[in-house]
């Protein structure tokens, strides 16, 4: 089992620099939470997300990550505050002790549509950028390479240990430990599972940190790039031109006293 | 921390300076939207809070993370990817199995108690980062959760409350505390209180009761996070008495701090004992 969501589907998104992509997330959720009104969330979602996730031929993989991270969280956003946010007066629907306010509908409305732009551009992000492509784009303007290690390590380590963390649930249950059983009980499980677990993956880290301090990794000089990733020039203006824009969609309507 | 390279003095001052603008960051977002409390959010969504409960709280743990980072030798580097794996399997363990707690962080704890608060906040952070990159990008807002953790537990190592089992889930409870107060304003402001279902119930209790949404959030980390949090403190407290006394004397920060106390043959005859 992969423990990354990249997708490879050699769309012309796929192709992006990963820096730009980036620049172009954040641009999206500076923009939605800077504008806190339902519709610029909808503009956004509408002129931005979509758009680009058909590009990218990941729609079908995309909508299925989000709506499993997305509906549980809107669905407990829409019936809390729509029965109980605090500034509610306007009653639409009561029975008996329940009454929905329309504020708290419309509270919901204005963080459910600012989390769905959130989860779609950060999850669009991941589908279409290997994690490695941006460690190494991030790596080459400056980011210390100590992050791109624990990043790139963990993603390999996850896979590994979660094998592991199973073997060891089985070989217990096979002595004869049982997996059921009140909450206090479950919890004695984990230290049976946990002291072999963690025992185990800590006898690697220093044959490992003695190869990598062989290999010059806490050296401080700066590294050269064995993968170029790719880059041009239109993306290099744009990298700029987004954050100015986002800037002016922000400050304009201030400024002009729309808002 | 013994940094081997010379002439980086004017380096460590950069990163000094960039862990004290983070964490100055960080407490300058609570303190606004906590304690000075702009009146525009306790009754619209219009309010520009969530900008600065996200901004801010990501903003200051990433500078955080950055200045820590270079403190860090490579044996501590190594660790953490396993602390990071820990905490995120761990996680999903809990969840399967269906405990009402999260413990997400006992990596996090463990490589504070065992290489200092610094390696304490690049584990939490980057658990969160990494969270965010393969689960769910909702755990990104929540970093500085971690950032909380790993201070505390490295300063509870450091004062010795993990030398025995029972001064450890003190600390996890006043970790926790802080934990849920800090957590507080984003899970409002960013997710309105529903961060996932039986909190949001919880949420919608509290807020049925007349509190105010953050003042909602806020009793239902407390309700949860110091429970949670001294669970977590007790299960690495258990786990270092099981390692093997080699292995925790690896660690600069174990050793100048003693943080096991008592060290040398007794301490592994007992590990081996309680292994067995």
């Amino acid at each position: 089992m992969s423990s990354t969501v990249y997708v490879d589907r050699g769309s012309p998104v796929h192709r992006l620099n990963p820096m730009t992509k980036l620049v172009a997330m954040l641009c999206v959720i500076v923009i939605v939470f800077a504008l806190p009104v339902w519709w610029v969330s909808g503009l956004v979602l509408a002129v931005a997300i979509i758009p680009v996730a058909v590009i990218s031929r990941c729609g079908r993989t995309l909508s299925r990550i989000s709506a499993t991270i997305l509906l549980p969280i809107l669905v407990v956003l829409f019936v809390v505050q729509g029965l109980t946010f605090p500034g509610g007066k306007t009653a639409l629907v009561s029975w008996g002790v329940f009454t929905v306010t329309s504020e708290g509908l419309h509270f919901a409305l204005g963080i459910g549509l600012r989390l769905v732009c959130l989860v779609l551009a950060s999850v669009l992000l991941v589908l279409t950028t290997h994690p490695g492509d941006l460690m190494s784009a991030l790596t080459a303007r400056g980011m210390s390479p100590k992050f791109g290690y624990i990043i790139s390590s963990t993603l390999q380590l996850i896979p590994a240990f979660r094998d592991r963390a199973n073997a060891i649930l089985l070989a217990q249950q096979a002595r004869g430990l049982s997996v059921k059983g009140s909450p206090l009980r479950r919890i004695k499980i984990m230290m049976p599972l946990l002291g072999p677990l963690i025992l185990g993956m800590f006898t690697d880290v220093e044959d490992r940190s003695t190869a990598m301090e062989a290999r010059g990794f806490g050296s401080t000089a700066r590294r050269t790039s064995l993968v170029p990733v790719p880059d041009s020039s239109v993306q290099r203006v744009s990298r700029w031109v987004m954050p100015a824009v986002s800037l002016a969609v922000i400050v304009v309507p201030f400024a002009t006293g729309a808002l | 921390m013994p940094h081997s390279t010379n002439g980086a003095d004017s380096r460590r001052a950069r990163h000094i300076a960039l862990v004290i603008l983070g964490a100055l960051i960080v407490v300058a977002t609570y303190l606004y939207l906590v304690v000075w409390r702009p009146t525009e959010i306790a009754h619209t969504s219009t309010g520009r809070a969530s900008l600065i409960a996200i901004g801010g709280y990501v903003i200051g743990a990433v500078l955080l993370a950055v200045g820590s980072i270079h403190r860090l030798p490579t044996t501590t580097v190594a660790l953490i990817p396993v602390a990071i794996a820990l905490n995120i399997v761990v996680g999903q363990i809990v969840s399967v199995i269906g405990l009402p707690v999260y413990l997400d962080s006992i990596g996090t704890v463990l490589v504070s108690v065992l290489a200092g608060p610094a390696a304490g906040v690049v584990t939490g952070i980057l658990t969160n980062v990494i969270w965010g990159l393969t689960l769910s990008p909702i755990a990104l807002p929540f970093a500085v959760v971690q950032v909380v953790i790993g201070i505390f537990a490295g300063t509870a190592a450091r004062w010795g409350m993990f030398r025995r089992v029972y001064t450890a889930p003190l600390a996890g409870l006043v970790t926790g505390v802080v934990a849920a107060m800090v957590s507080a304003p984003i899970a409002a402001f960013v997710f309105g209180g529903a961060t996932g279902g039986g909190a949001g119930a919880i949420v919608g209790a509290f807020q049925a009761m007349g509190q105010s949404l953050l003042g909602a959030t806020t009793l239902q980390g407390l309700l949860s996070d110091p429970v949670d949090k001294a669970i977590t403190f007790t299960v690495v407290a258990l786990l270092l008495i099981a390692l093997p006394a080699r292995f925790l004397q690896r660690f600069p920060f174990a050793r100048a701090h003693r943080v096991f106390g008592r060290t040398g043959p007794k301490a592994a005859q007992t590990a081996l004992a309680r292994e067995g």
